[in-house]
């Protein structure tokens, strides 16, 4: 097995681009607000029409990568490529959205193809983003967590081995073990690992569950590039919380399967040097892995 | 050998066809057709109402959602055939699946308001609600790579034994027939009004079916003597083409083939039978024979290859699995189960497709292949226990 190394990362958050755009305290900085939605992303394309907000989130979390590492698609374009993608929540709104057509369909809401959405539907939620109601045909695949991988997938040409887990930030760090395995194995020369966290659209459901989901919920989607290097990952149960974890929840605020992604790119962005130590923890799991050079 | 072999210890398994193990085989063989009409909830505005619905689970308990049921009735088929003898902590489990707890959602946004509805909404719910009752303290995985989740799971489960993450895995995969899931694949007119017919020429689309299939997995060293077969190999690949179709060409299910092949140093001659995905939608099917006929090359003709999404429907998140099941029963009994469904072959589709009768054979390496939506397609390279 060889060793691997985190080559750069790319993230968006409800607080901008980047982690310069984040908060030095999330709680504060949310001001009571549960949700920090982030903007759906204006790709240009007669393909990114039908596509969700998580899926373009998805797709710019990957050029903010792409450009903090100065590649271009091409090198990243192929079977050479690994994609891990990563998602506790993001498959909730085209759930939501899917469900609320059906509900309108039934006529037990009036909601329809083509008009604005409602401010208030079926169960009380609340619609966060004015937009088109998907139509049943088209939005179905939308609802498949394998969804927003498919749409990055596509748009940069990655035909590689293919993980999706779901879960919190145990599951990255599952996820980033399993991209440490693809290029340790040679299956592929280069991992992007990918994780997307929207909740605008279902946040009364969230609010339901807060013991699992503590605001702020901060909607984000990140990437890392992992390549052959010189670190050895060691994969492990955590018991408690590195220090980094601990940072991205004040900074951050709640990005579940992001915040292991966001820790990288912070620990990047401080420079600092020696092993690498990154926890995620959910439903009363911690994971953990640690890179160190040998 | 690229990656160490995996033992698969034991299998349980809840279908529409059998609510245990040995049902479900028996089924299989005798081709039992487990397609009914679907009562659990309402059907009557959809183009079809017919899917693999068990009707009866041996155990329902009061709150806990179907899919944990579905889950539960697995293990506890599993249980009976093997013990969870290591320590809790080193005790893993992945799980598989399409569709998670998404009739929980349903119901969440719909009518109830509780907070343990909406926890349970998530689709890694029920996992974790199968670890707490095996007292399994290890990692907990959900996967999530559509109708190809049953196999990735098997692959992940392997590669925590051989990182040394765990001693024991039970994986596998479920999912429930829901009236999202009938809903949605209704609208994309994917469902036959007929009965799925795999690889016949009059094919005209899928059934939906339910299920859960677990296995238990131990490094093959640790294993002794009890094994119902091994892995050899595992591989995905992504398609990179479209969200809800198979690529045209099959490319990314060639990869994940050749890709599990050579981890397994399997080669094209040593195959003795191909579980294939077989969806019985005109598009899959003319997909997968073709990538088969590619890379089978000057065997394609001599290995038997079978389906069995006719007598089940389509069990999304569980096929996988419950196909590489069937391979490593086929091996200990030595019999090929036919492919429910498959009347007229199409010259389109053409391999040794075992059609109405079952085949005597008993095949030691098989290949089992699975297709999913968002371009995921994976790969098993399994073998048999069989003598």
């Amino acid at each position: 097995m060889t060793g691997t190394e985190v080559a750069a990362v790319g993230v968006v958050t409800g607080w901008g681009q980047s982690v310069v755009a984040l908060p030095s305290d999330a709680a504060r900085a949310a001001g009571g607000r549960r949700v920090i939605a982030a903007l759906r992303p204006s790709l240009v394309g007669e393909r990114f029409r039908r596509a969700t907000r998580e899926c373009l989130l998805g797709v710019a979390a990957v050029e903010a990568l792409l450009r903090e590492a100065s590649l271009g698609r091409e090198e990243i374009r192929g079977g050479e490529t690994a994609l891990v993608y990563v998602t506790a929540a993001a498959y909730g709104s085209a759930n939501h959205d899917f469900i609320v057509a059906g509900a309108a369909d039934a006529g037990a809401v009036s909601v329809g193809a083509g008009a604005a959405r409602t401010e208030h539907s079926v169960g009380g939620l609340r619609k966060a983003h004015a937009g088109p109601v998907a139509s049943n045909t088209l939005h179905f695949p939308y609802t498949a967590p394998s969804a927003v991988p498919a749409e990055v997938a596509i748009e940069f040409g990655l035909t590689g081995p293919y993980v999706i887990l779901l879960g919190g930030a145990s599951a990255m760090i599952d996820g980033l073990w399993q991209a440490t395995l693809l290029l340790g194995r040679g299956q592929c020369r280069r991992a992007l690992v990918l994780a997307v966290e929207t909740f605008a659209e279902c946040e009364p459901l969230w609010a339901r569950g807060r013991w699992l989901l503590r605001p702020p919920l901060v909607e984000s989607a990140a990437c890392a590039l992992l390549v052959p290097g010189p670190r050895r990952a060691t994969y492990a149960p955590a018991s408690t919380p590195s220090p980094l974890e601990a940072l991205v929840r004040v900074r951050a605020g709640e990005t579940l399967a992001c915040a292991p992604l966001i820790a990288l790119a912070l620990a990047r962005a401080s420079g600092g040097a020696g092993p690498l130590r990154l926890t995620g923890e959910w439903r009363g799991r911690r994971a953990g892995l640690v890179w160190e050079t040998p | 050998m690229i990656t160490e072999p995996v033992a698969i210890v034991a299998a349980g398994a809840v279908t529409p066809i059998g609510a245990d193990l040995d049902a479900f085989w028996s089924g299989l063989v005798i081709g039992t057709d487990g397609i009914s009409r679907i009562e659990r909830f309402p059907v009557d505005d959809l183009r079809v109402r017919l899917g693999g619905e068990i009707k009866k689970l041996k155990r329902e308990r009061q709150g806990d959602c179907r899919a944990s049921q579905l889950l539960f009735a697995a293990a506890d088929d599993l249980r009976a055939r093997a013990s969870l003898d290591a320590p809790p902590a080193r005790v893993a489990v992945v799980l598989g699946t399409a569709l998670g707890g998404v009739e929980e959602g349903e119901k969440a946004l719909a009518h109830d308001p509780s907070a343990r509805r909406a926890a349970a909404a998530l689709y890694d719910g029920p996992a974790s609600a199968l670890a707490r009752r095996l007292g399994a303290r290890g990692p907990v995985m959900t996967v999530s790579t559509a109708c190809a989740s049953g196999a990735t799971a098997l692959g992940v489960a392997a590669d925590l034994l051989r990182s040394d993450a765990a001693d024991l895995v039970v994986t596998g995969g479920y999912d429930i027939l829901c009236r999202f899931v009938m809903r949605g694949f209704d609208a994309l007119r994917s469902l036959t009004r007929d009965r799925a017919r795999p690889f016949d020429r009059r094919r005209s689309g899928l059934l939906l079916g339910e299920g859960a299939a677990l296995v238990l997995m131990a490094r093959d060293r640790d294993a002794g003597g009890r094994r119902l077969g091994r892995l050899l190999g595992h591989a995905s690949a992504s398609d990179g083409a479209h969200v809800a179709a198979p690529d045209p060409d099959g490319r990314g299910l060639e990869r994940a083939i050749r890709e599990a092949l050579a981890q397994a140093e399997v080669g094209v001659a040593d195959i003795d039978f191909v579980s294939a995905h077989g969806t019985a939608t005109p598009l899959n099917d003319r997909v997968e024979a073709a990538v088969l006929r590619r890379v089978l090359d000057a065997h394609a003709g001599r290995i038997p290859v079978n389906a069995i999404k006719g007598a089940l429907g389509h069990t999304m998140g569980a096929a996988a699995t419950l196909e590489a099941v069937m391979c490593l029963l086929a091996s200990r009994e030595g019999v090929v189960p036919p492919t429910v469904g498959l009347e007229e072959r199409d010259p389109e589709c053409e391999l040794d497709l075992v059609a109405t009768a079952p085949r005597a054979v008993r095949p030691r390496v098989s290949l089992s292949t699975s297709l999913g939506f968002g371009g995921c397609n994976a790969a098993l390279v399994l073998e048999g226990d069989g003598r």
